[in-house]
């Protein structure tokens, strides 16, 4: 209840809060709450002067979310081609069956390793001589140039890194000449990707420094138009943080409502290209089909939008707010 | 006369704006609590000068301003608003908002010092009263005319009850009779303990109603000592 003070005509010292502090801390939560309403309120009142503002946020977003979603199903796709990986080892020149043998037996026990397959220099000359046509020319070498070869077929959804680490050991052989990994392309494939993820990283920043551009100016504007407003909030006592706020969440709603249109400008990409993909994937026989963005993307790309748009009408606040004084 | 603890002090204030002359020099004098005294001068002495002072409006260049016994050279940015709080201001150019009624002008700083909704209504109408405007909350400003929009500015100032009020030529261009009024407002803001400094060119209007008088000329204060009410001798 209030009781109507009077004016304090006695000495007050140097003290200058004057509400109790539990009044105004229900005060402070109740004045964001109208805050964050009013300003949204006013934004979703008056569309046609947001639209701008929102549209080349949601498309800012939309850009690198969609880079990002086709390189999530790049990287999806990449995985099922490397269950189909083989290794293949050449042994030194001269080596001997027993020994290559004795060296398949250790292979097989290492891990990722599920089965091997030993063609040995005069299997592969005889083949060679089958298949080739040289037969003729074959019979005037003094000795068999071919090298004996190991295939090693290692399991079914092993790890890029396990592979790599099985490569190394392999190498390490001291009959090993050299190691061919038929993988090689699909880790250029994953390379090319993970320099695609850095672009889209970099191309990221660059449109959110642009959001943060576009939402500064938008609230410049903003608070251009209502300079006189705030000049009288601060000569009747408004701190920073209060004539900050409005502006704040403002930035905060156009974040937002930047960030959901964006997500569904992605739902509707997604939606277009489903259809076709799968279309093409079944033609080839692949099961693969194109995944949306997940929950927790869209959900990241939200916040990420709000914070942006949050971060770019302070950085405009603090350029233009303390300039005007009443 | 002074009690030790004025609710305004100045000591040897000066103050250059940037490339001009000087709009106040040395400029010391206390007003006490309750107090109600007129600021007049020639257009140019620095009365509105000395008002924005107390209001860290602006800042002086030299010398020492007190405000409720604090020393506003030695307050943070932060602070600034909490001083404001306990000064109402009146200005020629009521500085009121069009955008929203009279309620909402009348209730800013109430909403700004995080007073409820139901608490700061009844002030407002409380407030309303005091200045005879009462049933005009809806309104929006520009529909009133000078004379209430300046009551309305009135009002907005002492809604808050701040124990200091300033006033800067809040009777500019109204005509004699409502002039007389709003200085009768002030007045009883005075009878309820509110310190009272209202800077006019209304010479014939200070010197009927007799209070203590702080003439600046040239940026010099010239206390006159003699007044009606005898008070001050
Ligand atoms: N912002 C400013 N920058 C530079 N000089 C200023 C500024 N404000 C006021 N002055 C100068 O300071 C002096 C005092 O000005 P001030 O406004 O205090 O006078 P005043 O007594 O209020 O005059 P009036 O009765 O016309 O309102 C004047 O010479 C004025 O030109
Ligand atoms: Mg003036």
């Amino acid at each position: 209840m209030s009781d109507n003070r009077q004016p304090k005509t006695a000495a007050t010292g140097a003290s200058l809060q004057s509400v109790d502090t539990r009044k105004q801390l229900s005060a402070w939560a109740a004045n964001h709450q109208l805050v964050a309403v009013e300003t949204l309120i006013r934004l979703l009142a008056n569309p046609l002067g947001s639209l701008l503002t929102w549209m080349v946020i949601a498309i800012a977003l939309t850009l690198p979310g969609a880079l990002w979603m086709a390189l999530d199903n790049m990287e999806q796709l990449s995985g099922r081609f490397q269950e189909s990986g083989r290794i293949t080892l050449y042994l030194l020149p001269g080596t001997e069956v027993e020994q290559a043998q004795q060296l398949e037996r250790r292979i097989q026990t290492l891990d990722s390793v599920s089965s091997t397959e030993l063609i040995d220099a005069d299997m592969a000359l005889d083949d060679f001589r089958a298949n080739s046509g040289l037969q003729a020319a074959l019979e005037f070498l003094p000795e068999n140039p071919l090298p004996s070869v190991i295939l090693v077929e290692p399991p079914l959804g092993v790890s890029q890194q396990q592979l790599s680490v099985l490569v190394g050991k392999l190498q390490n052989y001291q009959l090993v000449d050299s190691v061919q990994l038929d993988m090689a392309w699909v880790e250029r494939l994953l390379a090319m990707l993970a320099l695609a993820e850095r672009l889209i990283w970099v191309l990221g920043l660059l449109l959110a420094l642009a959001i943060l551009l576009v939402v500064g100016n938008t609230i410049r504007l903003a608070i251009a138009a209502r300079v006189d407003e705030i000049r009288v909030v601060k000569l009747v006592g408004g701190t920073n943080a209060w004539v900050r706020r409005p502006f704040l969440y403002t930035g905060l709603w156009y974040g937002m409502v930047g960030g959901l249109l964006a997500w569904l400008m992605l739902i509707i990409c997604w939606l277009l290209l489903n259809g076709p993909v799968s279309n093409l994937a079944d033609l080839y026989g692949s099961g693969f089909e194109l995944k949306p963005l997940s929950a927790t993307a869209a959900l990241s790309l939200l916040l990420s939008a709000m914070l942006l748009g949050w971060l770019g009408a302070w950085w405009s606040v603090s350029r233009h707010l303390d300039q005007i004084e009443p | 006369m002074s009690t030790g603890n004025p609710m305004v002090r100045f000591d040897r204030v000066s103050k250059r704006y940037p490339g001009g002359k000087e709009a106040l020099s040395g400029v010391s004098f206390e007003l006490d609590r309750g107090e109600f005294a007129f600021l007049t001068g020639h257009s140019g002495a620095g009365k509105s000068t000395l008002l924005k002072l107390m209001m860290q409006m602006e800042h002086p260049s030299r010398g020492q301003v007190f405000v409720d016994g604090l020393n506003l050279g030695k307050l943070r940015a932060g602070q600034v608003p909490y001083l404001r709080r306990k000064i109402g201001v009146v200005f020629q150019n009521h500085q009121l908002l069009f955008d929203r009624s009279v309620y909402d002008n009348i209730a800013l700083p109430l909403q700004i010092a995080g007073y409820t909704p139901a608490e700061a209504g009844r002030r407002v109408r409380a407030a309303l009263d005091s200045v005879g405007l009462l049933g005009m909350e809806k309104r929006n400003p520009i529909e009133l005319s000078g004379g209430e929009q300046q009551r309305v500015g009135i009002a907005r100032a002492v809604v808050n009850k701040p124990p200091l009020l300033l006033a800067d030529e809040p009777t500019g261009n109204l005509d004699p009779e409502l002039s007389a009024e709003i200085m009768n407002l002030f007045m009883r803001f005075q009878q309820v303990g509110v310190t009272v400094l209202i800077a006019t060119h209304d010479i014939a209007l200070v010197e009927r109603l007799g209070h203590r008088r702080l003439i600046l000329d040239h940026g010099q204060l010239h206390e006159d000592a003699l007044i009606a009410g005898g008070q001050y001798v």
